[in-house]
């Protein structure tokens, strides 16, 4: 026992993760494209709808430093707000699945019995849909009675919030994606109360009488944190290339709202004569996801010293 | 005194795909208010399920199966969860084997003594807390204002199962039970947390229940002694009935077994020759016949009672037909 202050789980993590350079070099990337997006509005140089239909198609200038799309618009501008895109989109969809995913995979693995059985089933079964298929037919089939009902709304009260369409793009991504991303989030969390559920400690408090709720949530998920938050990081940059995806698809986020994966379809088609419009996002993008990766492995290394060699 | 816990017949059963298997087969103790019981016997003999399935903590496929255990002229076996929750803590205080791994590694021990005070007893944090800081003080860890806001990881074998300790007293209970505490910390650690328990009961009116396989340890401890063998109590005495009078094979066995000063050097330390018998395998009769030395052949016929040993402690029963006759004789 030393005289210093008490060091816990956390702060131990922390100084291991520290002394991870590729971790400390993709927490600072993450963070620092987090506080751009934050920040936005207020550092952009140009209006990201704002078109220029003298100055289309520019190569990068000082003016310009990512050039101008076909329609004059600022590339800079376009995708420090497509960084604000992909986080809003990032960050809900992996709050919303990882809700569902800790309370299903707490309460299955805790209590065990039918409810698990049944959880088990629901979670393979959601986990056998094809994604990109599934986002496909919810876009083909809810967006239009979506949309129409939305446009009525907005006739009946001339409430201008009925006109934004983009609300629409937003709740069907963050409905389709979060569908689609809990059921590993409740298969790690299951099998992390499964292991901890009868370690002694939980025992222990069981016999001082603590109720299940009480528990669990005090002694059983405090335990299961750490590769949770491993998954999580990993699961934020999941989300931000499965938005991309879905958006370089059209079945995301549709212009003018701009996102990396439609900035990124916009540029393919015309990527031999202009490649900055392709590379400018796809860098962005690849830059973000490498930093998210190097920045997982590192809290893994962090929060697992035992799995270190 | 009047006797707090009353456990008659108990048996527990493993459940298993071939059909249970009878782990404790119906064992019969008394405990008295204020008394403190040593429960010994080697690994597997149901000591430790005995005193789970009286609070409903026994593991999964296990189950009390039969029997009654009055505590305060309640059943425990018949209590619904809400009631034996109640009972745990507040009544029945526990403490575990292994200090190490028993408290909760990312909680700090103050919150965690506190714990039951605030979820279960309502108390107010503050008061919780401060009262954790007692207990802290009571179980003798040294300045415990700044060890309440530790972690685990960063005290001792022996100060982690002091903490356990003041958890396990944190409810007030009538009864402590004390599941080989010092199983897993050195001699001389060990030596000070039974020192520790004793000071503590001394102090109150509190029973203790404290098992172990190590007679010795227990001997300045117990007031009484059980000693079981598979499933089964085979000697329940006295401690210095059972110390001056070992009745039972079993009980001489162990006896023998333990190394004493006056032992020869490089001399080998006496041992009981073979396994205990599988749950569900069981010999009919003695089920300590096939090991004992002293067997006959009518040991295999019925499985001893519990008598009184003539010429011992009223209170000296063994369950042995061969050594209560040579007693007699």
């Amino acid at each position: 026992m030393s005289d210093e202050r008490p060091t816990s789980l956390w702060r131990d993590a922390w100084k291991r993760l520290r002394r991870n350079k590729l971790a400390v070099t993709g927490l600072f990337v993450v963070l620092a494209l987090l506080l751009i997006a934050l920040i936005g509005p207020w550092i952009t140089p140009y209006d990201f709808l704002s078109q220029n239909l003298d100055a289309r198609n520019m190569a990068p200038s000082w003016a310009h430093p990512f050039g101008t799309d076909d329609l004059g618009r600022d590339v800079l501008s376009r995708v420090i707000y497509g960084a604000r895109t992909a986080f809003l989109v990032a960050i809900c969809v992996t709050a919303i699945a990882l809700a569902i995913g800790i309370v299903l995979g707490a309460i299955a693995g805790f209590y065990g019995g039918p409810f698990d059985r049944f959880m088990m089933w629901f979670t393979d079964m959601t986990m056998s849909v094809p994604q990109l298929l599934l986002v496909v037919v919810i876009n083909a089939s809810l967006k239009q009675p979506i949309s129409s009902w939305m446009e009525q709304m907005y006739l009946q009260t001339l409430n201008p919030i009925w006109r934004n369409s983009a609300i629409v793009d937003f709740v069907l991504v963050f409905g389709t994606m979060a569908l689609i991303s809990w059921p590993p989030y409740a298969r790690l969390v299951r099998a992390q109360v499964l292991s901890i559920r009868n370690r002694p400690y939980v025992t222990a408090a069981r016999a001082l009488g603590l109720t299940n709720r009480i528990i669990l949530r005090r002694y059983v998920m405090p335990n299961a944190m750490g590769p949770l938050i491993v998954a999580v990081s990993a699961g934020l940059g999941t989300a931000m290339v499965l938005e991309s995806a879905f958006s370089f698809l059209g079945v995301g986020v549709n212009p003018p709202t701009p996102s990396w994966g439609n900035m990124i379809s916009d540029g393919l088609r015309v990527w031999t004569n202009y490649p900055h419009l392709l590379v400018a996002p796809a860098a962005v993008l690849a830059v973000v996801t490498v930093a998210f990766n190097f920045l997982g492995d590192g809290l893994n290394d962090a929060l697992n010293p035992k799995g270190q060699k | 005194m009047t006797a707090l816990l009353e456990i008659k017949g108990l048996t527990i059963d493993i459940a298993r795909d071939d059909g249970p298997a009878r782990v404790v087969d119906g064992i019969t103790l008394s405990l008295q208010q204020g008394e403190s019981l040593g429960i010994v016997g080697e690994s597997g003999c149901g000591k430790s399920l005995t005193m789970l399935s009286l609070v409903g903590l026994l593991p999964n496929r296990i189950r009390a199966t039969g029997g009654t255990a009055m505590f305060g002229g309640r059943d425990l076996l018949k209590m619904n969860a809400r009631e034996l929750r109640a009972v745990r803590g507040s009544e029945i205080g526990f403490i575990f084997q292994d200090p190490m791994t028993s408290l909760n590694p990312v909680m700090r021990i103050g919150d965690q003594i506190a714990e039951a005070l605030i979820y279960q007893k309502s108390i107010p944090k503050p008061a919780a807390l401060s009262r954790a800081e007692e207990l802290l003080a009571l179980v003798g860890i040294p300045s415990p204002k700044d060890r309440m806001t530790a972690y685990p990881h960063e005290l001792s074998g022996g100060m982690r199962q002091r903490v356990m300790i003041a958890m396990g007293l944190a409810g007030g209970p009538k009864l402590l039970i004390a599941d080989e505490p010092t199983t897993a910390l050195d001699v001389t650690i060990q030596a000070q947390i039974v020192d520790l328990v004793r000071d503590l009961k001394s102090k109150s009116d509190m029973s203790v229940v404290w098992i172990t396989h190590d007679l010795a340890l227990i001997a300045g401890l117990a007031d009484r002694i059980a000693v079981l063998y598979a499933g089964t109590v085979v000697e329940d005495a006295p401690v210095n009935a059972i110390f001056d009078r070992p009745t039972h094979p079993y009980t001489r066995g162990l006896l023998a077994s333990l190394p004493t000063l006056s032992d020869q050097p490089m001399a080998r330390l006496a041992s009981i020759g073979g396994t205990p018998p599988e749950p569900g395998r069981r010999p009919p009769g003695c089920p300590f016949a096939p090991r004992c030395a002293m067997a006959i052949a009518a040991c295999a016929d019925a499985v001893p009672q519990l008598t009184a040993v003539p010429g011992s402690d009223p209170r000296h029963r063994v369950a042995c037909i061969v050594t209560t006759r040579e007693a007699t004789a």
